[in-house]
């Protein structure tokens, strides 16, 4: 732990190194989920993990009965401010081993385990930067952004809870915000309510994860913070911070791709799905190593010597009539037009061809762009079938929690 | 549930061709082939009234029958409506 490094609550304007946090820190012996209503109040059990422990941190909205049941059965106290609910199947805590909890293929919440190191996948020095984090507390990104404070001297951080990112960017200038790590729907509506605020922010660093990242985002925020590195992070629980690129561009290159290189992922594409293989990934709620290859479930195809990951495979390939569309290719298409900051798309059950492409979509500010306008330029540039044929004009960009688009 | 009558069809069905360049005949015995209205503009037709009247349409109500003239679309989109 770097005890020095600063910790800013922007929402209260509180400031404290960690080595004060840990001060204040109430070690349990016993496995905790700490469920917090700010970013900033998970900090204390953080720092106090120098010392062992068992962790899990999880937003207090997103705790409902049935997962606060399922965390005592496991064995987890369970800690929501001053109050403390015993674990229903108590045992020994597993010293400083770190939960995080990720969406399973069911949609109940999957425990992947990981240790402070494994979460901490910078090497080598940084320049140092002061990191507003953004995300909710508990998941693999707010952990990349918490462990770089926690661990990596010179590393600031200011936190602003989820709720209250509509106006992120007058605390990040006040507090000197030089990095900003967020998903590419977060950078959307940042782009699009604060696009003349955004020139002050003296950025040195921009990072994008969590979701597809297309050349029209990137592009934008090179163009806002031009004298920012502009790079897109692939990471996720299960595999760790696997793919990082910084040269601005959509996608990795393909020479990255079935590389054996000591200390790093393996990358591979197996009938249009990423597949890791990587020193970073956690274990599953049993403990046991996740070990070999995992299959992403992501989409990724080939264009141009890049490998572009496109979106969740199971939404992204759409039937329409036989012939087959990749919902991330038009939606990547639909955000390269000038007008548009933001656009998702989608399958939709229609007669004759069984599914119809169809899109929600934010235009950019006063651009006055129709819905019929955009049809007749994505015909200009899509086959005849990938064309969306019914798109929804939205005043704003839609988002959830995970700062993740929710359409 | 509010329902399109034939007339109202005939306006999104004029849309869909509007947004191709294409102008939708005052004779319903055109027919479909020649004015270029094809499956996939049949469906999106099928869509668009679906937004309008806030309802999945039901084709299976619909049961087996040729479909070759614009009369022949208002027909089936105005019947299948609230099945």
């Amino acid at each position: 732990m770097i005890a020095d490094n600063l910790v800013v609550d922007a929402r209260t304007g509180r400031r404290a190194t960690w080595g004060e946090l840990v001060r204040h820190a109430d070690p349990r012996p016993e496995p905790t989920a700490h469920a917090v209503e700010h970013s900033v109040d998970a900090l204390p059990a953080v720092a106090a993990l120098k010392d062992g422990g068992e962790l899990l941190v999880v937003a207090a909205g997103r705790l409902d009965e049935s997962l606060a049941e399922e965390l005592r059965t496991d064995g987890f106290d369970l800690v929501a401010g001053d109050d403390v609910q015993a674990a229903t199947s108590p045992r020994a805590a597993e010293d400083g081993r770190v939960w995080l909890l990720t969406s399973g293929s069911t949609g109940r919440p999957k425990r992947v385990g990981h240790t402070l190191a494994s979460l901490s996948t910078v090497t080598g020095e940084l320049a140092p930067r002061t990191w507003l984090c953004p995300y909710s507390p508990g998941t693999y990104a707010w952990w990349q952004v918490v462990t770089l404070g926690l661990g990596v001297p010179g590393q600031e951080l200011v936190l602003v809870d989820p709720a209250d990112l509509d106006d992120w960017v007058t605390p990040a200038l006040e507090h000197g915000v030089t990095a900003v790590s967020g998903t590419p729907t977060f950078w959307r509506r940042t782009l699009m309510r604060h696009g003349a605020e955004l020139r002050k922010l003296a950025l040195e660093q921009v990072t994008l994860g969590g979701e597809p990242v297309d050349q029209a985002v990137l592009s934008q925020l090179g163009e806002a913070f031009p004298d920012a590195r502009v790079s897109w992070i692939y990471a996720s629980s299960e595999v760790g911070a696997s793919i990082v690129v910084h040269d601005g561009r959509a996608g990795f290159p393909t020479q990255w791709l079935d590389r054996d290189v000591p200390g790093r992922p393996r990358l591979s594409v197996v009938d249009g799905e990423l597949v890791i293989t990587s020193p970073h990934h956690g274990t599953d709620a049993s403990g046991a190593e996740m070990t070999g290859a995992v299959r992403t479930g992501d989409a990724a195809r080939i264009e141009d010597g890049r490998v572009l990951v496109t979106g969740r495979l199971d939404r992204d390939e759409l039937n329409v009539g036989g012939s087959k569309v990749s919902a991330g290719a038009v939606r990547d298409l639909l955000q390269s037009h000038p007008a548009i900051a933001w656009a998702a798309v989608r399958g939709r059950k229609a007669p004759l061809v069984g599914t119809m492409v169809v899109a929600d979509v934010v235009a950019s500010q006063d651009s006055g762009v129709t819905a019929d306008d955009l049809t007749r330029w994505a015909a200009e540039r899509l086959p005849e079938y990938a064309v969306p044929r019914r798109i929804k004009m939205l005043a704003e960009i839609p988002a959830k929690e995970t700062l993740k688009s929710d359409v | 549930m509010e329902t399109l009558d034939r007339p109202a069809v005939r306006k999104l069905m004029g849309e869909v061709l509007a947004v191709q360049g294409k102008t939708l005949p005052a004779d319903d015995t055109a027919k479909l082939a020649d004015i270029g209205f094809r499956s996939l503009d049949f469906s999106e037709l099928a869509l668009r009234v679906e937004d309008e009247i806030g309802d999945e349409l039901n084709f299976e109500a619909a049961g087996l029958r040729s479909i070759e003239t614009i009369g022949d679309v208002l027909d089936l989109l105005v019947e299948i409506q609230g099945q």
